[in-house]
């Protein structure tokens, strides 16, 4: 009420002043400059009455709360200069040059810069700082299904953030708004240490330490699932994932399987991003079935029945079997049919090899051997050698 | 302190160099040539260089770069390699205002080698402290509320264990 009845007379003032269209006499400077301190001295009680009741006024869109506030804020830095002056400060290196310091800071550390100050605080939580962080120590095992996870169960925080803020908002405020006095006024009120401290959800840091502290389950693929169990040797499933940073190894959840469907301490060495998009439950597209021939290595989507998820399997091209395998005479290239070797089984098992047809290879299989699915050939040595590594000691059955 | 008179260097060059302050300097192009900002500005003026002017750099500032400069002036064998790191080392050992003076020239001069050891430097100064310890080393005022500083350091308790 007491605003409203000074922002009137302030107003009035004000209107007077420009009224009187040539302000030239000292009376009429001597009223605006009244009307303007008027308004200053009110909005400073304002915005100290608010402060104290640990509420910002935000965006109260009456002009005049704009210049006091820039004058107090300069004034403020100006004395902060004159204790600063005695010893120079961090934050007066140039921008450029800062960003080179943090670049040398490992995440723990650039955690603890984003501790100091709030300005630090925005600096050392952007996105580029992190980028590199990101990509070292998890680019290996996130791909893009993580991130897009990531991504989903970040809009679903934050809209759940978003909802309790605004109910607590509606309670906090409904009384106090019945009191306003200027409906077509709303304030924005945000609670400080919020707007301050919070991390954007979508932040790559918000990643990097929702995977650290093991909060984020993300969607990866480990090899030889269940502790190299005889029956996973050379095969690589779908899992969700959790970091346990006490022990620097993962937890799995498998997807339901009918047996036991976790397992504990599993080395990073053992996790990959999937390097195609397809889900354990869809076939797989292949793309390379025309570019198939003797020698190259492939992985192969194999389950045991049509209610099992897809695993990947680790296979060479072999040679037909009216080929000799020599390679001037071998014509297994053009053949319609080709021969899938899984040397790790023993010759005699019934896992030892397979044939699919090029031209209309979909899914192969029967209840007793399973199913055989799309296929991917492995292009990058790199892969190649990451199966190779898992070769078991001795010949499967 | 130790201007080594390496020998490598009998009949080079000298380039005369201009603090803000104006004292004038005479350096070996070779070491001045560290610079990439001498460097082109050498380039660009040629021979007819009279005195460069370096209007953001006082002297004193400027007898520190141009050390380092001097130093780096050859390349370094493997034999030198670590005399030259434990020079190199007692070099950045400075305290901060130098520091971040001779931070502020290496920049300005474009000093690319000297700039990744200062930073670095500064870097190895932040490693395992705590925020307070780092506030109080770089001069920082603490700007958060209690309620905020506890609620960061929810957020990082992993970097903290």
């Amino acid at each position: 009420m007491l605003y409203l009845l000074i922002s009137c007379v302030s107003f009035i003032l004000l209107s007077k002043s420009f009224t009187h269209k040539p302000i030239q006499s000292w009376e009429g400077k001597l009223k605006y400059l009244l009307s303007i301190w008027l308004c200053g001295e009110l909005s400073s009680f304002l915005v100290s009455w608010f402060y104290k009741s640990r509420l910002v006024l935000d965006s109260l869109r009456v002009p005049i709360s704009l210049p006091l506030k820039k004058m107090t804020s300069s004034l403020s830095s100006k004395v902060e200069n004159v204790e600063e002056e005695e010893r120079s400060s961090l934050l007066d290196l140039p921008e450029l040059t800062l960003e080179c310091i943090f670049e040398r800071l490992s995440p723990a550390e650039l955690c603890t810069m984003a501790g100091v100050c709030t300005s630090l605080r925005e600096r050392c939580t952007s996105d580029h700082l992190w980028e590199k962080h990101m990509k070292q120590r998890w680019g290996g095992v996130l791909g893009d299904v993580a991130y897009r996870e990531w991504r989903c169960h970040a809009a679903s925080t934050r809209r759940s953030t978003l909802s309790d803020q605004s109910k607590k908002k509606d309670l906090l405020l409904d009384s106090f708004f019945n009191l306003w006095p200027l409906p077509w006024i709303t304030p924005k009120f945000e609670k400080r240490s919020k707007v301050r401290t919070t991390l954007p959800v979508d932040s790559i840091m918000a990643l990097y330490l929702s995977l650290e502290s093991g909060n984020f389950w993300f969607p990866a693929q480990v090899y030889n699932r269940e502790n190299g169990h005889v029956g996973f040797v050379l095969s690589c499933y779908d899992a969700q994932l959790s970091y346990d940073p006490r022990t620097d190894t993962f937890q799995a959840r498998y997807s339901p399987h009918g047996r036991r469907t976790t397992e504990d301490n599993i080395q990073w060495d053992r996790l990959r991003a999937p390097p195609v998009d397809t889900p354990s439950h869809i076939l797989h597209a292949s793309d390379c079935l025309h570019d198939l021939k003797p020698g190259d290595h492939i992985e192969i989507q194999w389950r045991r029945n049509r209610d099992f998820p897809y695993g990947w399997w680790y296979g060479v091209v072999g040679h037909l079997e009216s080929c000799d395998g020599i390679d001037n005479h071998c014509s297994c290239h053009s053949s319609e049919m080709v021969i899938l070797e899984f040397n790790q089984y023993n010759p005699g098992s019934r896992w030892r090899r397979t044939v699919i047809n090029r031209k209309k290879h979909r899914e192969e299989g029967n209840e007793a051997d399973g199913f055989y699915g799309g296929i991917r050939k492995l292009y990058q040595e790199e892969e190649i050698t990451s199966w190779k590594r898992r070769w078991p000691t001795r010949v499967l059955e | 302190m130790a201007s080594s008179t390496s020998g490598s260097s009998s009949s080079s060059k000298v380039v005369k160099i201009r603090s803000s302050d104006n004292e004038n300097f005479e350096v070996e192009e070779a070491a001045a040539a560290r610079s990439e900002t001498i460097k082109k500005l050498l380039e660009d003026v040629g021979d007819d260089a009279d005195v460069i002017p370096l209007p953001n750099v006082d002297a004193k500032t400027l007898v520190k770069v141009m050390e380092w400069c001097k130093k780096h002036m050859d390349d370094v064998d493997e034999l030198n390699k670590e005399e030259m790191k434990t020079w190199d080392a007692e070099f950045v050992d400075m305290d901060q205002s130098c520091l971040y003076n001779v931070l502020l020239a290496a920049n300005f001069l474009n000093i690319k080698e000297l700039l990744d050891q200062l930073t670095q430097k500064v870097a190895d100064m932040i490693k395992g402290k705590s925020p307070e310890e780092i506030r109080a080393t770089f001069n920082i005022k603490n700007d958060f509320t209690p309620e905020e500083e506890a609620e960061i350091r929810k957020q990082n308790a992993w970097a903290f264990e």
